[in-house]
Formats: structure tokens, C-alpha cells, sequence
């Protein structure tokens, strides 16, 4: 599948391939013995723990050794504090996932001021630029993921009807984008839905919102979760007010993908290859460390996830068999 | 002549340091807001000496920019010895710009505060040769969009766009009020009207390498360039020039169509981006592939059944021979005109731009061989070739520069500072009227500026809003 979106700057983007390591990148890697921090949204997500995998192994591989695997909850200032102690340290490069926009842009700015490479993964905060203030963006593609998303719940959803957009409320680029997308294609391709978008702005505002909007719209008719925890707040919410609407979200966490092959509320997940991801930050990391030109926008195109190809999928994003129990709930 | 030197001197003693809301106010305080805005003066000491008006006065017109909420003296400045200072800051946020970039295959939008500072910006494939309405509903869409996520408290003040080719000058300074010829699948489409009427703002239209231009000159690599030249790299080849900050524009708007110049290559001549762009790239590339002369790019073909020129760039980049020769062909080509160029306006940058040119190194090392082989050697002595990293981000940066530029011009300031707002103005109000008639018959109307805004009987406390 090939990348449908733009990168922040309007890049074109570079596939996976354009920063694979040759033999000789790896001997330099290892010769060089790099260190490397990571600063995380969170670490308690199944795609946290897969892109987080996907870093170290790469790392480990090449000699690099990761220092310190820091948990921002969300927070922008826990991030900001993390990244300020971390440019004075001992560390070649910083590999970030900024958790805001405009509140996290000089942290990260002083990164590459400090002479640490600095990698962003998923989201870049407006103004900050490839080259200078950070070596390069390695995501999904996101706005695939939206128009995945979109695709995979349409034929759920009945004539002139409205389906709900669950985003978040917080400014940043990677949900931003699958938002745009979602609409976009229903606005293309389904002329006679209304999408009703509502916002949280936290992930313990899930129900609350979905409650609002619930309250709001009587007819809505599927609803698409810009990403599969709050996804499956969703679920349990619509559960508990006893409706039965089609969901669809991006990535295939172990909840949502159980949920999926049993047939219940979720009937299409636009999945990111978070382990893979992992890798391309990492190699990414490393030709930058060695003086190797990178590209600004590295990028992954999403899968589509349905319910007869969710035990395949999930050995391709987890890079494990799929557990017996969802192959059982596929069967039934 | 006593009495009157006496009365004189009391109606002066009255006036000092009481608000004054009348027209004459209007140049001081719209020099005091340049000076604060642009970072000159930042302390009522510093506007003093700049301005060269008194204490008093400028106590007086702060205290009215503050009242309009164009200004903020809450924060202190660092103290050298006696109280610390206030700083007079300019409010960034008393109004938000719109601003998006079209060009063949790529659509970008974003909101800027009243520095032309990004606040959030999206970047997404269009195909320009769509109907007009489709490619316009969609910028209105995205429009819609960013000011539902940022929800700003304040309104736009203006919008700035930048087309794919020259923007024909109004025939006077004043507000754009309608459209002058785009692109030929828009001819009597109301776009500029549509954009007023729906958005409550002014508009400004330039040229993709004018708005590239300026956003390198404000946020890029030309940020401390004097005189720079951009040569954006693509379908079209163009060129912008911007020297002491200010875009130079020509006669009619139509500088830097430097595409059409003709060149030479393997016995043809023809005009540069027709023999260079990325349609003759993605062109040679095909036949290199065919010719065996490029095992990866015929890979790409094998796989997906056509090359493009980013192809070509990327072969180039991961070193396959063939994709290396081609940029580096279209590389000389391009130096030889930009090397005529430099030699002519001796500039102190020259950025390459436009997404072939910036993800490439073997197109910016053949620009800077010939560029630097075919120029005299004081044009080359400081002279800096490098590629932008801003990206499409230029475009937006610059066309938000152009209409910040547009709205502080000191001769338009002073047409409605006193209102606050220049969309409260009573010009901009009857501009929006106009256009909100024609938008509701579906018709364009005469191709005429407004004559500079008037500035008679305006004062805060008499302005309406646009509706």
C-alpha cells in the first residue's frame, strides 16, 4: 500500500528502505558504541511496547546501548523536564514523541541546539524544521490511517445517517491528520452521512465525551476512535448505554483486536506497524550518528484489519502468533 | 499675537496626556505600534527616543493601543540600576491569518498569530486540474477545520494564499476585491470574493516562489540573507527575489519566470523547466530504466508501472548511476540560468527549492558547480547555495508574512488603528458587503482595487463589527 499523505512540511515521504543499514553501517554503529534516550508519550500501550521493541532491538543490534526509557504520561511538562535534564547528559541522540504542540517546541528545539540528534517519532510540533532543529520524522502514515478507518466502517453504516469522530483534543499531528482524512473521505465518498466530531482532552475524558455526543446526535449510526485505548473506552461506554454501533479505530492492540475477531462493536481497525516503525527510528538514529544524510519524513503505510484477516495481521504487527483465544472468537 | 500664543499654549496644556481618539492621532500611533511590533522598541524609553515624541504623547497613544488591545505593558523588563522597566509588547494574538499554498499536486493550509508565527499547518494531495469548485470547497473545508481545532478567541484579520503561477498586481494599493486571472479552469469563478465572504478578511494572492521566497527570508535559510534569490525546482521552474526584506515583485508581478528561458541539451533547445523540471526528470528516468541503464528505477517500473521524478531522486540519492546522471544533467542546466542570474543581482544566498531540489544532493552539488564555475569570482565570494528545509512550510510562512506586511505598511495601519481591527474598518465592511453580493448572484465584477481606505470619521467607540 503506498503512503497517501503529506509529511508536516508537505515532504514526500521515504520509505523504510531509504534508511536500511548495510553491513558496514552496522560495524561503524558498533565500533562507535552510541548511546541513545527515549522519551515516550507513554509506555503503556500495546504500541508503545511494540515501537519500543522495535527501537531496542535495532539498537542492540548496531551496539547502541538505550540509557533510559522515559514515560511522559501525557504530560507536557514531565516531557519538557525529561528533555532539558537529558541534552545536558551523556547521550548521542534523543529519540521523542512529543506529547503537545506549541507547549513542547523549545525543549525539543534545545535538543539539537545541545549537539544531541534528535529523532521525533509520530508527531512533529509546528515550527520546529528537518535539518535543524531535528534530524528526521519516522511515523505511519496517518492520514492513510484515516481514510482507512473511514473505508472499513462505511458499509456499517446505513443511508443519511451521522457518524461520530472521537479525536483528541490536544494539537498533534499525527491524529490531526487521520481526522482529516476520516472526514475527507466521507465527505467523498459518503455524501449522505454528517460526521459529528467531539473531542476529549484527556484520555480519562473518553466516555464523557462519547456520553456528549451520544446525548447530542440520535442518529448516529458508527463511530471512528483515532486510536484503539480510547477506542476501547468507547466500546465500553456504548456497552453500558446499550448501543450496538459499528467502530472502527487505528492500531491493533490486543483489546481492540479480540474485540474485532469476535465480531462485537469494532468491525475495522487501520493498523500502524509500530514494531517496524521502531526499527526505521532506530536506523534512522544510527546513519544520522554516523554522519549519513537521512530523509526528513520516513513513513509506513497502515493495514487494513477486518475480522476474516485479523489473525495474519496480528502476526505481522506483533511479530508473534496470534493468541489462540482470538483465533477461537475468529472461528465462532 | 500674545493672546493667541497664550491660547495656543493652553489648548496645548489641555490636550497633553488626554486619549485622543481622532484621525490625527492615527500616524503616531501607528508608528509606536510598528516600532513595538517589530521589535525595534520595547520599552516606553526606547518608543520615546525612536519616535521622537514625548513622554506624555506616547504615555497617551500606549495607553490607547492598550485600550484596543494591540498592545500589553503587563510584564516587567530587567532592571539596569533603578525600577525595573515595563515592557510594551505587541498582543500577537488580537487577531489570527489564514493562509494556504496550491500548487499542481499538493495543497497546504495553516493559522499564523500577527507575527505570521505557524500555529498548526496540514499539507495534503490535490490534483490543481480538478473543477475549480472541488479544489476550492476543499481549501474552505480545511479553512473551516483549522479554526474549529484551534478555536481562536480573536477573529482573522486577513488571508493569504499562494497560486501556482504569477499573480497579476492590483492596479492600485488597496484590498484585493475580486479575482484576476488564476488559472484557466477558474475564469469567473468569484474565489477571492468566495474567500472574503466566507472568512469575514481581507485577501492577498502571490505567486508560489514569492511566498516561498518570503517564508526563507523570515523563518528559512535566508533569515540573516540581505539578498536572496529562491529558485523553486519543479513542473515549473520560477525564481523570487527578496532584498532587505521586502519582496520585489517587477512591474506587473511576473518576476522570476526564469522557466522560460531557453537552454540547451543534447542538440535541443527548449525552454529551461521543459528540458529540466521534474517532468523531463520523471521523462529521462523512464527511458533509463528502459535502456538498462538504471537497475533501480527499472525495478520501480517492474513494481508499480511508471516513474515520477521523486523516483528519479531517490534512485539518485541511494546511488544507482543512471538517476545520478539525470539529476546531475538537469543540476547544470539549472546552474547555468541561476549562474546569469547571480551574476546579474549578485545575491547573498541562493536556496533551491521545491521537493526534488531539497531531498537531493546530486541536483544541489551540480547547481553549485556551475553556479560557481560560470560566475565572476566577487559574485562568488560569500556567495551560500543551499537547499530550503522549510519545505512547503515556506509558502505558508511567506504568505503569512505578505499579509502581515500588508496589514502593518504604515499608510494602511493608519487607515484603521483606530478601529482596532482593519475588518472593522467602514472600507474593509462596505469591501465584504460587495462581495457578499456577489457571492449571493454568482457573479465576478470589475476587476478594480479599492482606492486606499479612508480614514475620516473613525473612532472606536463608533466602529461596528463586520457582522
Amino acid at each position: 500500500m503506498s503512503i497517501t499523505g503529506l509529511g508536516p512540511h508537505g515532504e514526500r515521504a521515504a520509505a523504510p528502505s531509504r534508511v536500511a543499514l548495510t553491513e558496514d553501517d552496522i560495524k561503524s554503529a558498533r565500533g562507535a558504541r552510541f548511546s541513545v534516550a527515549i522519551v515516550f508519550h507513554t509506555t503503556d500501550s500495546d504500541w508503545s511496547r511494540q515501537s519500543l521493541a522495535g527501537i531496542a532491538a535495532t539498537l542492540g543490534h548496531c551496539g547502541a546501548v538505550v540509557t533510559e526509557v522515559v514515560d511522559c504520561g501525557f504530560d507536557a511538562g514531565r516531557q519538557i523536564e525529561a528533555l532539558t535534564r537529558l541534552k545536558d547528559e551523556d547521550v548521542d541522540a534523543i529519540v521523542s514523541i512529543p506529547v503537545a504542540n506549541a507547549a513542547v517546541v523549545e525543549s525539543h528545539r534545545q535538543v539539537a541546539r545541545a549537539g544531541r540528534r534528535l529523532i521525533l517519532h509520530d508527531n512533529v510540533p509546528t515550527g520546529l524544521l528537518p535539518g535543524s532543529d531535528y534530524t528526521s520524522l519516522v511515523s505511519a502514515d496517518n492520514f492513510g490511517l484515516g481514510l482507512i478507518g473511514a473505508e472499513l466502517l462505511s458499509p456499517h453504516v446505513q443511508a443519511d445517517a451521522d457518524v461520530g469522530l472521537l479525536t483528541y483534543g490536544v494539537d498533534f499531528y499525527a491524529t490531526n491528520e487521520r481526522d482529516i482524512a476520516f472526514a475527507r473521505w466521507m465527505r467523498a465518498n459518503r455524501p449522505d452521512l454528517v460526521v459529528r466530531t467531539q473531542r476529549f482532552a484527556a484520555l480519562d475524558r473518553v466516555g464523557e465525551a462519547l456520553e456528549e455526543l451520544i446525548d447530542d446526535r440520535a442518529r448516529l449510526a458508527g463511530l471512528f476512535v483515532v486510536w484503539d485505548t480510547p477506542a476501547m473506552d468507547a466500546v465500553a461506554t456504548l456497552e453500558r448505554r446499550g448501543l450496538d454501533l459499528p467502530v472502527t479505530t487505528v492500531d491493533l492492540g490486543l483489546g481492540g483486536a479480540m474485540n474485532l475477531a469476535a465480531g462485537k462493536s469494532i468491525v475495522g481497525i487501520a493498523a500502524q506497524q509500530p514494531y517496524m516503525q521502531g526499527v526505521a527510528v532506530a536506523q534512522t538514529a544510527i546513519l544520522s550518528l554516523l554522519n549519513r544524510p537521512v530523509p526528513g519524513w520516513v513513513a509506513l503505510p497502515g493495514l487494513a484489519v477486518t475480522r476474516s484477516n485479523v489473525a495474519e495481521n496480528y502476526q505481522q504487527v506483533w511479530s508473534s502468533a496470534a493468541p489462540a483465544a482470538l483465533l477461537a472468537a475468529q472461528r465462532e | 499675537m500674545a493672546d493667541l500664543a497664550v491660547r495656543e499654549k493652553r489648548a496645548a496644556k489641555r490636550g497633553k496626556g488626554r486619549p485622543r481618539n481622532s484621525e490625527a492621532a492615527a500616524p503616531s500611533l501607528a508608528a509606536i505600534l510598528n516600532l513595538v511590533r517589530t521589535g525595534r522598541a520595547t520599552t516606553r524609553q526606547e518608543i520615546e527616543r525612536a519616535s521622537e515624541l514625548g513622554r506624555a504623547a506616547v504615555a497617551d497613544r500606549l495607553a490607547t493601543l492598550g485600550e484596543l488591545g494591540l498592545v500589553d505593558e503587563s510584564e516587567l523588563g530587567e532592571a539596569s540600576g533603578g525600577r525595573a522597566p515595563r515592557l510594551v509588547r505587541f498582543n500577537e494574538a488580537a487577531g489570527h491569518i489564514l493562509v494556504a499554498t496550491l500548487d499542481q499536486t499538493a495543497l497546504g493550509v495553516a493559522l499564523s498569530d500577527l507575527s505570521g508565527r505557524l500555529l498548526i499547518e496540514h499539507h495534503e494531495a490535490l490534483d490543481l486540474t480538478a473543477p475549480a469548485e472541488a479544489t476550492i470547497g476543499r481549501l474552505e473545508t480545511l479553512f473551516d477545520w483549522l479554526l474549529e481545532r484551534i478555536e481562536p478567541t480573536r477573529p482573522v484579520w486577513g488571508t493569504g494564499i499562494s497560486m501556482p503561477g504569477p499573480v497579476q498586481s492590483p492596479p492600485a494599493s488597496g484590498y484585493l476585491t475580486d479575482s484576476p486571472p488564476l488559472l484557466p479552469a477558474w475564469d469567473g469563478t468569484p474565489f477571492v470574493e468566495r474567500l472574503i465572504a466566507r472568512f469575514a478578511a481581507p485577501v492577498w494572492l502571490r505567486s508560489s516562489v514569492e511566498t516561498m521566497a518570503m517564508g526563507e527570508a523570515k523563518a528559512g535559510e535566508g533569515v540573516n540573507a540581505p539578498h536572496m534569490l529562491l529558485v523553486k525546482v519543479g513542473k515549473r521552474i520560477g525564481a523570487g527575489l527578496v532584498v532587505g526584506g521586502r519582496l520585489y515583485r517587477g512591474a506587473l508581478g511576473a518576476s522570476g519566470l526564469i522557466g522560460q528561458l531557453p537552454v540547451q541539451a543534447n542538440g535541443r533547445t527548449g525552454p529551461l523547466e521543459v528540458l529540466a523540471g521534474s517532468d523531463a526528470i520523471a521523462r529521462e528516468g523512464l527511458v533509463a530504466a528502459e535502456a538498462g541503464r538504471s537497475p533501480m528505477l527499472a525495478n520501480v517500473q517492474k513494481r508499480t508501472g511508471a516513474i515520477t521524478a521523486i523516483d528519479v531522486g531517490q534512485a539518485a540519492q541511494t546511488g544507482d548511476p543512471g538517476a545520478m546522471e539525470i539529476m546531475s544533467h538537469s543540476g547544470r542546466l539549472i546552474g547555468h540560468t541561476v549562474a546569469t542570474l547571480a551574476n546579474m543581482l549578485n545575491p547573498s544566498l541562493i536556496v533551491l527549492s521545491g521537493s526534488i531540489a531539497q531531498t537531493n544532493d546530486i541536483l544541489l552539488a551540480a547547481v553549485r558547480e556551475t553556479v560557481y564555475g560560470e560566475s565572476h569570482p566577487l559574485v562568488t565570494r560569500d556567495l551560500g547555495i543551499c537547499a530550503s528545509r522549510l519545505g512547503s512550510s515556506a509558502g505558508l510562512v511567506g504568505a503569512a508574512a505578505v499579509v502581515v506586511d500588508a496589514l502593518f505598511e504604515p499608510g494602511h495601519l493608519r487607515s484603521w488603528i483606530l478601529n482596532g481591527t482593519p475588518i472593522a474598518a467602514p472600507d474593509f465592511i462596505e469591501l465584504m458587503r460587495q462581495a457578499r453580493t456577489i457571492c449571493a448572484s454568482g457573479k465576478s465584477q470589475s476587476r478594480d482595487a479599492l482606492a486606499p481606505p479612508a480614514t475620516e470619521g473613525t473612532s472606536p467607540a463608533a466602529q461596528a463589527g463586520p457582522d
